[in-house]
């Protein structure tokens, strides 16, 4: 068996380990032209470097309408059942239809996420409209991806992130782009204060050395796999755990073993 | 298929005073990094260069990277209106005996304080033009209207752009549609399908290999182009061959 190393340098997507994107997306966007915006892209896409199942979310959710966003979801896992699973997008300033959102959303087996952007959806994480939600995604341990930034971000910056996350024990909670690129350490000061607390690689900015940091500082069980595809191209992020210097087995943590430990993928 | 060689347009050497994560400021760091990743070549400029001053840290880059194999010097320029900088003509002799093939600019108050435009940048972008220098520009520093600008008015001057990322199609395409001097590196052009789309619509020839090693990792830009849906010739000319052809016509 050929090592990561050669695998990627020769183009081979990786088929003996399983990789789930728990970050992922559905296009368009007003903000920017993506030439692999539709479902069957996407999944274009994770086939040519190995990538299983991705959970995806619309930043239709955040910016524009959360119910248009969910349904475009659940229509792209209709098309790709156990490939896409969902994420439901809720948005602070609904906090009624956030939570009927939650409702239809799942009452499917794949929906299995929530997804928050305060800095989108100009709501802060600790808003008390959250409320209705957090209880939500308490009562079934989920995971919530949360879009995080080390600054600039009044709405849902990392120590904002951090203070719920402390506040609310029962979910467990993505820290969105680690606080991107300027991030690191202050997510892996949080994480360490923090139990319930998962740093999560997506960024298109990534800092040298990232993951042998996050992976060392707080062990490779608490970093997870994600991509922002089809914002961002899956392929780099493949290339950047594959080809860390970092143990086989803390690899198959981040690209899926984690995520299969705390989601039931139906 | 057999691992493609590397030749990255977009590194640097030198401490920086805000780092995205770790202090890797020398040849041994950077070198770790390629060799993490599997890169051979590079272009380098110095941090010092950018963020120090420009003369100091060009000085520095060439004493670090002397004797280095793959390592190739990139000078960061002035105008020479202040002294700090021989006038274009001489500092163009001064390159050429120095094996520096490829410069880059930082204009604007916040960065090195001087403008692109005829006034001040005119006699320098000539010269480059004349010599027909590599030129990298990072996008987050300056408007697409300048980009527009210098591309019309140095239409053989070979412009790359520097940090652009996935939000910046919109801008892009129709520059590359009107320009044959525009190309992009691809250390932030990671939109997805984005190379694919570029190969097809303006050919391969459009886009570098570059990293913004050691700030990033050169690992993401590798796996993009490992698993990129295109031939493996257009694979070929991103990841060296484009790079490699500009750096020949320089003094042409």
């Amino acid at each position: 068996m050929m090592g990561y190393f050669d695998r990627i340098h020769a183009g081979i997507p990786l088929r003996d380990v399983e990789i789930i994107d728990l970050h992922a997306h559905l296009g368009p966007y007003f903000n920017m032209h993506i030439p692999s915006s539709e479902a069957r892209d996407i999944v274009r896409n994770m086939d040519l470097c190995g990538i299983d199942k991705a959970v995806i979310s619309t930043t239709m959710s955040f910016e524009a309408d959360i119910v248009l966003g969910n349904t475009m979801m659940l229509r792209a896992l209709d098309s790709f059942p156990g490939r896409l699973y969902g994420a439901c997008g809720v948005n602070g300033n609904y906090p009624d239809l956030s939570l009927a959102e939650l409702e239809r959303t799942f009452s499917r087996p794949d929906v299995v996420m929530i997804k928050i952007h305060p800095y989108n959806s100009k709501c802060r994480l600790d808003d008390p409209r959250m409320d209705s939600i957090f209880r939500f995604a308490a009562e079934r341990q989920l995971f919530v991806l949360v879009h995080t930034w080390l600054d600039g971000d009044p709405y849902g910056n990392q120590d904002i992130f951090a203070e719920v996350a402390q506040a609310q024990p029962q979910i467990r909670w993505i820290m969105g782009h680690s606080g991107g690129p300027y991030g690191s350490r202050h997510a892996v000061e949080l994480a360490k204060k923090i139990p319930n607390i998962f740093l999560d690689l997506t960024l298109s900015m990534c800092p040298a050395r990232q993951v042998e940091y996050f992976v060392s500082e707080v062990g490779s069980e608490r970093v997870l796999f994600g991509t922002d595809n089809p914002y961002i191209d899956p392929r780099p992020q493949v290339g950047r755990v594959g080809l860390a210097q970092i143990s086989d087995e803390d690899k198959i943590n981040i690209f899926s073993a984690n995520a299969r430990r705390h989601i039931a993928f139906r | 298929m057999t691992k493609l060689r590397f030749f990255d347009c977009n590194c640097s050497i030198g401490r920086v005073g805000y780092p995205h994560l770790l202090d890797i400021p020398d040849v041994a760091g950077l070198r770790r990094e390629m060799t993490t990743a599997g890169i051979e070549e590079a272009l380098v400029y110095h941090a010092t260069a950018r963020y120090g001053h420009p003369p100091l840290g060009n000085a520095l880059l060439l004493d670090e990277i002397q004797d280095q194999r793959g390592l190739y010097p990139v000078w960061v320029l002035l105008p020479h209106h202040t002294g700090e900088m021989a006038r274009p003509a001489q500092l163009l002799d001064e390159m050429k005996e120095k094996g520096v093939r490829a410069v880059r600019l930082f204009p604007g108050r916040t960065q090195h304080g001087f403008s692109l435009a005829d006034w001040c940048a005119g006699e320098l972008l000539s010269a480059l033009q004349s010599a027909r220098m590599l030129l990298f520009l990072d996008i987050e520093l300056i408007t697409w209207e300048e980009v527009h600008a210098l591309l019309q008015k140095y239409p053989r001057l070979p412009l790359v752009l520097a940090n652009c990322s996935y939000r910046h199609n919109r801008f892009l395409y129709p520059l590359w549609e009107r320009f044959a001097n525009l190309y992009v590196e691809m250390s932030r052009f990671m939109g997805a399908g984005a190379i694919e789309d570029v190969v097809r619509r303006f050919g391969s020839h459009r886009i570098l290999f570059g990293t913004n090693m050691p700030q990033y990792t050169g690992t993401a830009a590798v796996g993009r182009l490992v698993y990129a849906d295109i031939s493996r010739s257009d694979k070929e000319a991103i990841a060296a061959k484009n790079l490699d052809g500009l750096l020949g016509e320089v003094w042409s």
